[in-house]
């Protein structure tokens, strides 16, 4: 069955979906149900080729090689191979409008609206991913866009700041630590248009995802008054972990990881503002013109499974959104409230979201950073 | 009599014959690789071709943008950063190339060689080696401590990202480029005008200025230019060792395109207006060599 260019809904037609309920409760009394699906699956859709995934550093080949172990299990001639990474999500977007065609790729849940209005991706089947029922539904609502599932979430987390305790002392927990002009040149801002987010928080701006013009005007003023008190603008974990890691920088805009992975060597806190974090999540999304349509229903489906994310949560200190997901340690789980469903939102941070003037703000970061 | 006539004749049609095919190549790859590219990317700055589906049309926003939109301060602050670097790496050069050259040593291919040696690593692998260099807790900063010039935890923190880290990493970058072009233009010196001067009692330094320095003046703003035109436009270096003080014109090219939210059009405008710049530069640059050459012929 050729299955290029059309929506998956219509791929999977109701004869289709009966004939596989067919097969899986006929292959069910032999194997199981679940292996007869897949089976089933496999027999229905004959699609072939690798994988085409789009996504991170650190998730793919490079490192999170455990997160789909059990995909290539079971696809071993359709093993993913990865793009290079993603930056951002511009980033990615620029790539697939230029020609790129991945299969599937992960922008993060302020992506959502965008992408599903883009034309560019198609909503997921969620009856295709077992593990679908154990993700956290606020999460998964969090994916939906008019109803249809675009995002599936997966990884978690928080931005806020991490600074060495034996050289900070912070006078209130606030993002106010990153404008601080104590530690001038040992500060580092993030590289990406969420500074000025991060700058309307702290200047009490009502919506600081969709600032008005004088909003706007004051959040980059600032920036723009801030500036040189920070040393250096990160776009890769790696150059902050160095930076941070020889005492170049004291302070920083971070990511629970960076946290995990400082405090093995370094005194650091990582702060929980008062202003509150900006919670993330991961997303995958499913490209329109996919010729892999199960195959990538699979490959998320192995991210979403509770192993998977246990693996995630130890190694990268990022929460899962499968729900029976668990950390080792008890402090990570502590730490990061992975144990609190309700951990990326009110009262404890803000879901990061949509901005609707986002070349906007894109526009005056840039004017931030050449001034 | 027929036959000699008719011999120069058919070389004549050979030679035309052996032109375009000689040239086709080199035009065919310069059309393929960088005219079709630049006309690409002005339809982008014009919005006549757009990273966004649906109907777009003529417009000059990425142009207005360019020139009202606080983007010509990076580009001066990148071209006076640049052409810093030019010139100190040109006079540092200079010396060096003289020695190699007219030394008369034996050695000076070899002695080239290891000028040339860094070459044989990656470029990413050279600036970041300046980081560890460079950095608080690197080289410098640990040797003045070991000297107790500078107290433990108090570093020179102007060394990295900075605009003298990436002035720095540039000159090192590039110097074994502006020392090779010297050198050739110094070696292939007529020295029988450096006895002619010296019969005629001029001083060595008269000489260096008189003669030396005319002559080998194609050789100096070639390679001025080999590394103006590739630091103006510089973005890897200033990623890595720049910070926010050493964010250059290059850098905004590269975020406009990829960071934040694709503004290809302004992007594009950015780009060709750079290309614009040094074609200019290259241009009256060659034509100052032409007059000079003729003055001195």
């Amino acid at each position: 069955m050729d299955v290029e260019g059309e929506p998956l809904d219509r791929r999977l037609s109701r004869a289709d979906m009966l004939r596989l309920a067919a097969l899986a409760a006929g292959a069910g009394v032999v194997a199981g149900p679940a292996a007869a699906a897949d089976a089933a699956i496999a027999r229905l859709t004959k699609e072939t080729g690798r994988l085409q995934v789009m996504d991170w550093a650190g998730y793919g080949n490079d490192g999170g090689q455990s997160m789909f172990a059990a995909y290539v299990k079971k696809y071993p001639n359709n093993k993913p191979q990865f793009a290079s990474p993603m930056t951002n999500e511009t980033n990615a977007y620029g790539r697939i409008r230029a020609g790129a065609h991945p299969d599937l790729f992960r922008p993060y849940v302020g992506w959502v609206k965008f992408f599903a209005q883009s034309g560019l991706v198609q909503p997921w089947n969620p009856k295709l991913i077992r593990n679908f029922e154990h993700l956290n539904p606020f999460m998964v609502k969090a994916g939906q866009y008019r109803g249809k599932q675009y995002g599936i979430p997966d990884d978690w987390g928080f931005d806020a700041i991490l600074y060495r305790k034996d050289k900070v002392h912070p006078k209130s927990n606030s993002w106010g630590l990153l404008f601080d002009e104590r530690y001038k040149g040992k500060i580092a801002w993030f590289d990406d248009l969420e500074m000025i987010t991060i700058a309307g928080l702290y200047l009490k701006a009502k919506n600081p995802w969709n600032q008005t013009s004088s909003e706007l005007k004051r959040s980059v003023n600032f920036l723009k008054s801030k500036k040189h008190v920070a040393r250096f603008n990160w776009s890769s974990e790696t150059d902050l972990w160095q930076a941070f890691g020889s005492g170049e920088v004291w302070i920083a805009y971070a990511w629970p990881n960076d946290w995990v992975q400082m405090k093995k060597k370094l005194p650091v806190v990582y702060m929980h503002p008062k202003e509150k974090p900006i919670a993330w999540v991961g997303m995958f999304m499913l490209l329109k013109n996919s010729p892999r349509p199960h195959l990538a229903h699979a490959y998320v489906d192995a991210w979403s499974s509770a192993r998977s994310g246990k693996w995630l949560e130890d190694n990268y200190g990022y929460g899962h959104a499968n729900v029976e997901a668990k950390p080792s340690s008890s402090q990570l789980l502590k730490a990061l409230q992975l144990a609190n469903p309700k951990a990326v939102t009110l009262p404890n941070a803000y879901l990061d979201r949509d901005i609707p003037q986002r070349s906007t703000y894109a526009n005056l970061w840039e004017e931030v950073k050449r001034a | 009599m027929t036959q000699a006539a008719a011999a120069p004749s058919r070389r004549r049609r050979r030679l035309k014959l052996a032109m375009p095919a000689l040239l086709g190549l080199p035009v065919s790859w310069l059309v393929v690789f960088l005219v079709a590219p630049a006309v690409i990317v002005a339809l982008y700055s014009v919005n006549e071709l757009s990273l966004f589906p649906g109907p777009h049309s003529f417009a000059l926003g990425g142009w207005y943008r360019l020139f009202h939109g606080g983007f010509m301060s990076l580009f001066w602050k990148s071209a006076k950063m640049s052409l810093i670097v030019s010139a100190l790496v040109v006079a540092a050069a200079y010396p060096l190339a003289y020695f190699l050259a007219l030394s008369g040593t034996r050695r000076k291919y070899v002695l080239l060689l290891l000028l040339i040696a860094p070459f044989l690593t990656s470029y990413l692998l050279r600036v970041l080696a300046w980081k560890v260099i460079l950095s608080d807790g690197g080289v410098i900063n640990t040797f003045l401590v070991w000297l107790h010039l500078e107290a433990h935890g108090h570093s020179l923190s102007f060394l990295l990202y900075s605009r003298f880290a990436v002035m720095l990493v540039l000159g090192y970058v590039w110097l074994p480029f502006v020392a090779l072009p010297i050198f050739v233009t110094l070696e292939t010196l007529d020295f029988r005008l450096l006895e002619a001067a010296s019969d005629l009692y001029a001083s060595r330094l008269q000489a260096f200025l008189r003669v030396t320095l005319p002559l080998s003046l194609p050789g100096v703003v070639a390679a001025f230019l080999f590394v103006f035109i590739p630091t103006v436009g510089e973005f890897v270096t200033p990623s890595l060792v720049g910070g926010q003080a050493g964010y250059m014109y290059g850098n905004q090219i590269v975020d406009l395109f990829a960071t934040g939210f694709p503004d290809w059009e302004t992007g594009a405008a950015l780009a060709l207006f750079l290309i614009g710049v040094i074609a200019v530069l290259t241009i009256v640059f060659v034509r100052f060599l032409r007059i000079g050459e003729a003055r001195a012929a």
